[in-house]
């Protein structure tokens, strides 16, 4: 144990004292939709995660949501659940969620609220509530925060955040070429992840050439909205000795740290300068480690360039060189720092944050759900082999950061090692 | 038979009111804070750079710059189905805030950065209009 854990003047006391222990998802559906429930996707994802963790319905007594008013109450899943809450809280929001329960799972694990902590997002994203603003909502009057956005015909996350990355285009230089890579990288991981939607390798061209949403985005810089239900376990390192997996240990948390003036983020200029800038500074000396140290990242790809913003400001690269960062091998697989192993939201599926956890949480058991053969031992047989359809476990990864992205104004993270 | 679905339209409130009335009079009105000399902008009751009580209604030069925008192609909302592709900007106003509006009177394509704007009025409903901005003149 280093010096810096034995510091109980701050959050560093904490580093390595909570676990993930348990993941689990539903399949990501677009088409028909799921034609379920919330409360039946989320009571399966769960399920699952419960059964990945090997612990029973006895075991868990916290619970915590996130969504935007489209989800189910924590109440229904644990009654369905057979589980008895000490603590539970449903909170709303979206991409930049994730870490910021886990944060809130150790502090109530901590206060003696409950041990043990599932935190789920369950939607119907694509078939229920899309997050664009469309249909009944958009012809409401407008009125309080939205009158000077809704009126000029901005809405949409897309419609939102697209001036960021036409300003930072004139601030850096930044092509959509170099943007569109995130794209390329993260369907090459999908064709490696049996259970994303799009597995279909893509190419510059592909993105470039596809319609213009918003422009700068184009269709294919846009994420895909999915219907799913995700779930993670969070309980103490003690705990997570008993449980399946090798554990993985959470070195670190931010929630929704802010940029100042996020009711308006662009009345704060520089608005190429995104939350990150800030969680930085208290991601990273909590965990005592330094971006250099993190071994794969899992950046929040609603769009393309969201990705390349976040990795900029906490400092993965210098600010403005995001556009080399992602677009020169870095961040794929085989590179020196993997992104979105499983193909991200612009792939794999829309969660609002979570799966990206899930997926480094597997990278860190080294027991990533590729194709690979699974051995004599029940053990997946990694062949380190990232052709299309092949591997997708990273060698040798001990640390993990996650970089979760509700608008360029708000953000979390988490560090996260294998013990 | 098509029906054309209009436009979201503001609904002033006690607060915004005098922002919606010098658009009718073709006035930019924003407010000003007498104890600390700034403007601020979207409307509030209190300085948010001091607190004070004491914002002001005054008419705003109504120039300012392009700091950045995006071209909108997809529809997201039908009420601006006839409007695409259109532009939803961000102009530094010379009063030191930012303002969300479209720019009008120039091609999409020819929108850049750092561009001179000046505001114009525009009517969104019967007795609402909005300020959008044009390239300045001269």
């Amino acid at each position: 144990m280093t010096a810096i854990d034995l510091d109980a003047t701050s959050p560093k006391h904490l580093a390595d004292k909570y676990a993930i222990v348990g993941v689990g998802e539903t399949e990501y559906m677009r088409g028909n939709g799921s034609g379920r429930t919330t409360r039946a996707l989320g009571v399966q994802a769960i399920r699952a995660a419960m059964n990945d963790a090997g612990l029973k319905p006895g075991d868990i007594d916290g619970m915590l949501s996130y969504s935007g008013n489209d989800s189910t109450f924590s109440t229904f899943m644990a009654g369905d659940l057979g589980i008895r809450l000490n603590f539970y809280m449903d909170v709303h929001g979206g991409g930049s969620s994730t870490e910021a329960l886990v944060g809130i799972a150790i502090g109530v694990i901590e206060a003696g609220l409950c041990k043990t902590v599932a935190i789920y997002r369950a939607m119907n994203g694509f078939s229920q509530v899309r997050i664009g603003g469309t249909g009944a909502r958009s012809a409401a009057p407008i009125n309080g925060d939205q009158l000077h956005a809704r009126a000029y015909g901005w809405q949409s996350a897309g419609q939102m955040f697209a001036p960021t990355f036409m300003r930072h285009m004139h601030d850096y230089g930044t092509k959509p070429e170099q943007v569109a890579m995130v794209k390329v990288i993260h369907s090459e991981h999908a064709s490696n992840n049996p259970k994303a939607l799009y597995k279909k390798r893509m190419t510059v061209d592909d993105v470039l050439n596809s319609r213009m949403i918003c422009k700068p985005l184009h269709l294919l810089d846009c994420c895909v909205e999915t219907d799913n239900g995700n779930c993670i376990i969070v309980t103490s390192a003690d705990r997570a000795r008993d449980c399946k997996h090798h554990p993985v240990l959470i070195r670190s948390v931010v929630g929704r740290c802010c940029k100042p003036r996020i009711d308006m983020h662009y009345q704060h200029g520089p608005i190429s300068t995104v939350a990150g800038h800030y969680a930085k500074d208290i991601l990273f000396p909590n965990a005592d480690v330094k971006p250099e140290d993190i071994d794969i990242t899992g950046s929040y790809d609603a769009f393309t360039f969201t990705t390349m913003l976040q990795l900029e400001d906490y400092g993965f690269c210098k600010k403005g060189e995001g556009p080399t960062y992602v677009s020169d091998g870095t961040m794929r697989l085989g590179g020196k720092r993997p992104n979105n192993t499983s193909g991200g939201h612009l792939c794999e599926g829309y969660t609002h944050g979570i799966a990206m956890v899930i997926e480094n949480v597997r990278q860190l058991r080294h027991d990533v759900d590729d194709s690979c053969p699974i051995g004599p031992d029940g053990k997946r047989q990694h062949t380190y082999d990232y052709r299309e359809g092949g591997c997708r476990q990273v060698k040798d990864v001990e640390l993990s950061a996650n970089l979760g992205w509700a608008m360029p104004g708000t953000g979390s993270s988490m560090i996260m090692r294998r013990a | 038979m098509s029906q054309t679905i209009a436009k979201p339209i503001p609904v002033p409130d006690e607060i915004t009111a005098p922002f919606f009335d010098g658009a009718r009079a073709s006035k930019l009105m924003l407010q000003h804070c007498a104890a600390c000399d700034s403007w601020s902008f979207p409307v509030r009751e209190r300085c948010p750079h001091c607190f004070s009580g004491t914002l002001q209604w005054r008419q705003a030069s109504g120039r300012g710059t392009l700091y950045t925008f995006a071209i909108m192609h997809q529809v997201m909302n039908p009420g601006f189905a006839s409007s695409v592709p259109y532009n939803v900007s961000q102009i530094d106003l010379e009063e030191g805030v930012r303002m969300v509006a479209n720019v009008v009177g120039v091609a999409n394509d020819a929108l850049r950065i750092g561009m001179k704007l000046e505001a114009i009025f525009e009517d969104v409903g019967e007795t609402v209009r909005i300020p959008k901005f044009r390239p300045a003149v001269g």
